[in-house]
Formats: structure tokens, sequence, C-alpha cells
């Protein structure tokens, strides 16, 4: 090892070594402390310079490295430790089918501005291109769904190359960089520099641009004016809040200009969804009253959100009375792609959200917002979230509601994708930010599960709930094992209705009770079986609905990792909802959510009869 | 409609499969491709064109504005630009010999780069439409072979010069 040579200087600076251990000293400088992945040929040096590592350094600046069942579930697991924490996540995997495992996280990661790196093996420089064993054009497939891909061929640039996809990951808009890895530049031995970056002459040029963009005087003079002309404004906030860190910056704002807030699936936890302000979710499964404030407000200000199709399914509906819309999101490509705006700004939401905050207060801006506050209070009071209470089969929500009251909405919380989905968004309450993990715009099933192990690595001491369906459980079930091979202490809460429970609601709503491939009821797996056989040692099945709060209560307490699986009701279904391709008005709030037009929340027969006659323009 | 797309990248490998991959992946078919080292040989310079829904490629520029390797794009359709194209035709000489083909050849202050004693290659430069007109005007002779560079432009200097 070498000597400090200057305080500026990385203490290893020309110390020659392999370039797996450049890559891992790399990942170290980070600030990495957990990588998941899983090993094979081609990244085998990489495998190994993490055990080096490990074994040369003291326990708490080792690179703890979890391997899950299938790549995926590292891939979700990096996931859910990046949105947890706001770290980047780390995985690393093989070649060929290592990496094609770990598409649909990159994807997903994409698709929700999550910030990960993968590293993945690559065959050697020299047989790259020959169809070579566990060969897969990783460069090409990644490009279509990464923020950024790096294939490694020079052998001079390892440390920058692995440094600058760190930094691109975080900035901006953050996102999946991968980083294909050849396996003899693995091996090559070179000084280690300590320092350097890849130079990107626009990228960075643009990235200086966006952060050091302010609001000028001229621009909230502006918005205070469109602010000032409207009675009704509603904050329209999403995943961008979560993900600049801006919730404090957004509770201000609000609280200052007294503004309700409605928030995404991806922007929950942004503000406290008890917090007067809040409106809670919007959209397709949004609460009524969200929704009906969002029909009544007169004008919309969007910060870190992108008016995607499972808000404003029909665009030009959406918002109807607002004679404003102001769009603030770090990503410029965003303004005005959906919905054109009156005020816009491109840059970081914290920043811009309190330049705005200290402009208004500059302007003296007043405006009496209490008659609009007291309307939508008294939609959130009329309107409420409710459900099927006179039964005896277990309804989800109730299971939600009472795991939300045990928990006092501290824990943090991933899902799957379908119903259990929604209706976690919808009953849990979401006191701080990062406290909610979903697979927003990509919607995977699977994803819960090895998202909460993430997560749990990177916030041990928070209790973490992964509720799921029994189908998305089953999509990443090996991960089950995970869970208990690491003693990470996660609680699994799968709410079984025997099927793909929102397919099925979409077929009684859309095609006439034909259950195509949407029935599970002949499927012959014991979850609880599972559970036991991975080593649980709380596993059990819940179906009497006198048991359910008890029963969570030692589920949550119980120490290590704990399985739950809770019978619920086949019929339950998510509401309210706006299908797809149709406006707030058409609005579906189902038996037990009083509607503001009784007509328009008519149903037919039974819960499960709702006929529309429209035609889905979208799944 | 028709929109010319010049855009300036880092001159590595793999950053035109991200450009074009734009394209594709919204189903655009793109009309023709140029790429080439600029002054900076550590800059390359791409020339797309592309025929689409202004809303839509206005989102197509912004989204390759967020690739790293772009450094600028400019759609230049929104400027007074200058645009060139080559094509090579191999025409085949039949009976009435090669004068006629020269003719037009000249007209079209074309050139004739090869002969042989059944065809002969004649290239043009010029803008689409020129180019369009010449190959119309070599058809009759019987066309055997024809290969268009694809097109590249440059914005003028003086915005008001177009």
């Amino acid at each position: 090892m070498a000597t400090v040579k200057s305080p500026t200087q990385h203490p290893l600076a020309g110390t020659v070594m392999p370039g797996a251990d450049m890559v891992v000293q790399v990942l170290a400088d980070e600030g990495v402390d957990t990588v998941f992945g899983y090993s094979g040929g081609a990244i085998l040096p990489t495998y190994d310079a993490i055990f080096k590592f490990n074994a040369a350094h003291a326990k708490n600046e080792q690179i703890r490295l979890i391997v899950p069942a299938n790549e995926q579930g590292a891939g979700f697991m990096a996931a859910g430790y990046a949105r947890a924490s706001g770290k980047v996540g780390v995985f690393v995997v093989t070649s060929g089918p290592g990496a094609t495992n770990c598409v649909t996280p990159i994807r997903d990661c994409m698709a929700d501005s999550i910030p990960v790196v993968l590293i993945c093996g690559q065959v050697p420089r020299a047989a790259i291109g020959s169809d070579a064993f566990q060969e897969a054009p990783v460069f090409n497939i990644m490009s279509a769904c990464a923020k950024h891909v790096f294939l490694l061929k020079n052998e001079n640039e390892i440390e920058e190359t692995i440094r600058t996809a760190f930094h691109i990951a975080r900035s901006g808009r953050p996102g999946p960089v991968v980083i294909d890895l050849p396996k003899d530049i693995q091996l090559y031995q070179a000084p280690f520099k300590g320092k350097g970056l890849l130079n990107f002459r626009g990228f960075e040029k643009r990235q200086a641009e966006a952060d050091a963009s302010r609001i000028t005087p001229e621009q909230s003079a502006e918005f205070f004016k469109q602010l000032g002309n409207s009675d009704r404004p509603l904050i329209y906030a999403g995943g961008g809040v979560i993900n600049s860190n801006a919730s404090d910056e957004l509770r201000a704002f609000a609280k200052e200009f007294q503004i309700p807030v409605v928030t995404t699936l991806m922007g929950l936890g942004a503000i406290d969804t008890t917090n007067e302000l809040s409106l809670s979710m919007l959209g397709m499964h949004g609460a009524a009253f969200a929704n009906y404030a969002v029909e009544d407000c007169d004008m919309i200000i969007a910060v870190g959100s992108r008016f995607d199709d499972r808000v404003a399914g029909k665009v030009k509906e959406f918002a109807p009375k607002a004679r404003y819309i102001a769009h603030m999101d770090v990503d410029a490509a965003e303004l005005g792609k959906v919905k054109s705006f009156t005020w816009s700004h491109a840059g970081d939401a914290g920043v811009t959200l309190k330049d705005l905050t200290d402009a208004g207060k500059k302007l003296k801006f007043r405006k009496d917002y209490k008659a609009w506050v007291a309307h939508v209070q008294a939609l959130k009071k009329n309107h409420a979230m409710s459900y099927k209470k006179e039964t005896d089969l277990i309804q989800p929500q109730y299971v939600i509601e009472a795991l939300n009251e045990i928990t006092k909405g501290k824990a943090i919380v991933s899902t799957g994708v379908g119903q259990h989905q929604m209706w976690a968004a919808q009953f849990f309450d979401f006191h701080e930010p990062r406290t909610w993990l979903t697979s927003g715009s990509m919607g995977t099933m699977g994803f819960g599960l090895p998202a909460a192990i993430g997560a749990q690595f990177a916030k041990p001491d928070h209790i973490v709930i992964d509720v799921d369906g029994d189908g998305s459980l089953r999509m990443n079930l090996g991960e089950l094992e995970t869970a208990t091979t690491y003693d990470c202490p996660v609680k699994v809460l799968l709410l079984n209705n025997l099927g793909d429970g929102m397919v099925r609601q979409w077929q009684q709503t859309y095609y006439e009770n034909r259950f195509s491939g949407s029935d599970k009821s002949l499927h012959r797996k014991d979850f609880v079986k599972c559970a036991q056989s991975d080593g649980y040692e709380f596993a059990e099945r819940l179906d009497d609905k006198s048991k359910v709060k008890e029963t969570l209560e030692r589920f949550v307490k119980h120490k290590g990792p704990a399985f739950l699986e809770v019978m619920i009701d086949r019929d339950a279904h998510v509401y309210p909802m706006v299908g797809p391709g149709m406006g707030y008005k058409e609005m579906l709030t189902g038996p037990y959510i009083k509607p503001r037009k009784p007509e328009l929340a008519e149903i037919k027969k039974a819960d499960d009869q709702v006929d529309l006659s429209q035609t889905p323009e979208l799944f | 409609m028709k929109h010319t797309i010049s855009v300036l990248v880092e001159n590595h490998f793999g950053v035109l499969a991200r450009v074009s991959g734009l394209f594709s992946a919204r189903g655009f078919n793109i009309d023709s491709l140029c790429v080439g080292e600029t002054e900076d040989p550590s800059a390359s310079r791409m020339t797309v064109v592309v025929e689409g829904d202004d809303r839509v490629l206005e989102q197509i520029v912004k989204q390759l504005q967020k690739l790293v390797e772009v450094i600028e794009v400019t759609d230049l359709t929104k400027e007074s630009f200058v645009e060139r194209e080559l094509v090579m035709i191999k025409v085949a000489v039949n009976g009435n010999g090669r004068t006629p083909i020269i003719e037009v050849v000249n007209v079209f202050r074309a050139k004739v780069v090869d002969i042989n004693p059944d065809s002969m290659i004649v290239e043009a430069t010029g803008s689409e439409g020129k180019i369009r007109a010449f190959i119309d005007m070599m058809r009759p002779f019987g066309i055997k072979e024809l290969v268009r560079t694809g097109r590249i432009a440059m914005a003028r200097s003086l915005k008001n010069n177009g």
C-alpha cells in the first residue's frame, strides 16, 4: 500500500492493481456500503476484488455483498436501497443472462428516475461479437433502456468510467447507468490514479446550466401574478419532489401560501398525507376528494410531476377549470410535453420552491384562500375513502388500515403491482418522503420483495414491509430466501386473492367477466410452507377477520424476517377508478365512497358488475 | 413536415445507435442520416432528415439534448440553412449513345465519373430538389444502380440570408 503523498492525493494513487480492484476501490470512494449481485464467469475478477477488499478492511469499511436468487432481484434490491436512502444503488452481475435479467430493473429505474449503477461482466474484448459463451450485446440492449451505457473498451479509463457513471446517475433527473466491463479489462494491471472523470462537454455544460438555474425576478413576478389571479390553486407534486429531497421546501411553500397539495403515486410522502393541506393521491385510483379538487381548481402548480396517463388519462379534460398551469421540473423535456403551461421553470424542485417562497415573501404576496381550503376540506370529509365493512370476509383495505395504525405510519412500505399496490397507496399514511417504494411508471410485478430487502439494508433501523399480491410475489418468490439468508428482518404481507386482482377487476368492468389468464384459484402453492421452507420463523396464514389486528401486531413485532398471508375478499375492488383514457368527471367511486354526483357512480348490480360502455383507450 | 436536425456529438462508438434509437423507439423512419468528423476530430456531426409531427419532433430534439454524448442539437428547419447531397447513378448507354446523357449532366452541372461500353456513372451534388430532378431526368435512359449520400446541412451565419 502506498502512503499518503499529499492531502489532495488518493492514498492509493500510484499503486499498481488490476482493473477489478480499481472498480471496487472507486465504489468504496463513492461511499458504497452494499452491493447486490450474482457472480459468474465474466465478473469473477470483480467478485474476487470485493472479497479481497473486505478481507483487508475493518467491518465498518467493508462493502457488503448481497446475493439474490435472480439478477432481477439484485436490480430491485439496488433500486429499493436507492429509493429508501437517496443514495446510488449498485448491482454487479455477470455477462449474458446475468445482464439481460437486469433489463427490467434498469428500465424500471429509468421510468421512475431512480439512480442506480449496474456493472455487468462482459466477455474479453477480443471475444466481443464472436457469439462467445454468455455473451449478449449489453450496450445495444441497455442503450434503449438506461440513462447512459458505457462499454469499457479503453483500459486507461477504468476508474474514470466508474466515477462518471455515479456522477451521471445522480445528476439532473436521476437514472440508471450501466457499465459493460470486459473480463480482460478487469484483469488489466495499471497504476491507480485515484481521481478523474470522463469529459462530456455538452452534458457538463447543460448540467452546469441546470445546476445554476434560478428563478429570475421577472419569473417570480409572473408566477405570483398568476397565483394572485387564482382563487383555487392546487399543487400537484410528483416523484421529482422525493428524488430531489425537496419535501421540506414543498411543505414550506404550501404552508406559506396556504395552497392544498395533491401528490402522484410517486410523490406520496412529499407532504405528510395527514397534513390539513394534503389531499393525498390523485389519478386513476386517486382519492375522490383529490380528483374533485383537480376538477375544481383554477390553477395547477405542477412540481416534479409529468401529467402521465395515469394522472391525466384525457389530457384536455384534466383540470378543466385551470386558467393557469405552472410547471416546474428538473427535466426541461417534460415542460409542455403533455399539457401546455402558462408558466414554467426547468430546475431543481427544492431550489425552485425555495426561491419562489422567498420571492413571495419579498413581494409580500398575500391572498386569502381560506374559502378554497375549506372547500377541499369539506370534499375530504364528504368523500372520504371507504370500503365494505359489513362482511366476514377480510377486506384488504381493513388490513392496511390496521397495519397503518400499528406502525403509526412510520414503516417503509414497498409493493408489487396491482390492486394491493393501490390499496396500500390509498390506506397508509405517509408522513415522510422515501417511505413509499413502488414501481410507478413501469408497473413491474415482483418489485416489492426485493425492493423491501434493498431498503432494509439501507435503513436497518426501520420497519420495512412488503405489501404484496399473490401474483406479484410469485414473480420474485426466490427472494424470500434471500431475506432469511442475510437475516434481513423484512415483513412480507401477502394479500392473497387467488389471482391477478387488478386484471380481474378490469375484466369485470370492461370484458364481461371473461377471466382470461387471471384466475389462480387452481394454483396449489402453499405460500406459508414456502416461507417456512425458506427459514421464516414467523410464517402464518390468516383468514379470520377477528384476528387481523392481533396477528398483525405479532407480525410487525417479530424480530427477524416475517411472512404473513392474509386471505382477502376476492371481489374487493379498487375505488375510486377513473377509467383509462377517461376524464375525472367519469370517475367511479364504487359502492362505499360517497360520490359528488350520485348518477356518475351508480353501480348496476353488485360491486363487481360495473359495466361501462366505454372502450378503454389504453391499458 | 420534414425536419433537418443537426446533432453535434462526441466522436465515440455507440452514439449513432443512441441517437437513431430515439427515432426508432417512436416508430420514426429516418429519411437520411449522415455522420462525419468535424473541424474538431473529437466531435462528429450528424445530419438527420426525418418526416414527422412537429410536436413529436420537438420532443425528440429535447430528448436528444439529454443524451450524455450529445454536445449540441439544432433543428435547422427553424433556421436558414444550406443543404447538399451527392448522388451517383449508373446509367445505361443504349442505342442513342452517350451524348444525350452528357447533355443532361452538363445542364445539372453534374459530372461523368466512369465510363463503360454499356453504361456510365454520373454524379451530381445539390439540394434535395435538384437531386430529385436529376434522377427524374436520368430515369428514361435506364438507371442500373443508384446511391445517395444522404443530406448534410449547415446553418447560414447570417440568419436573414436565406
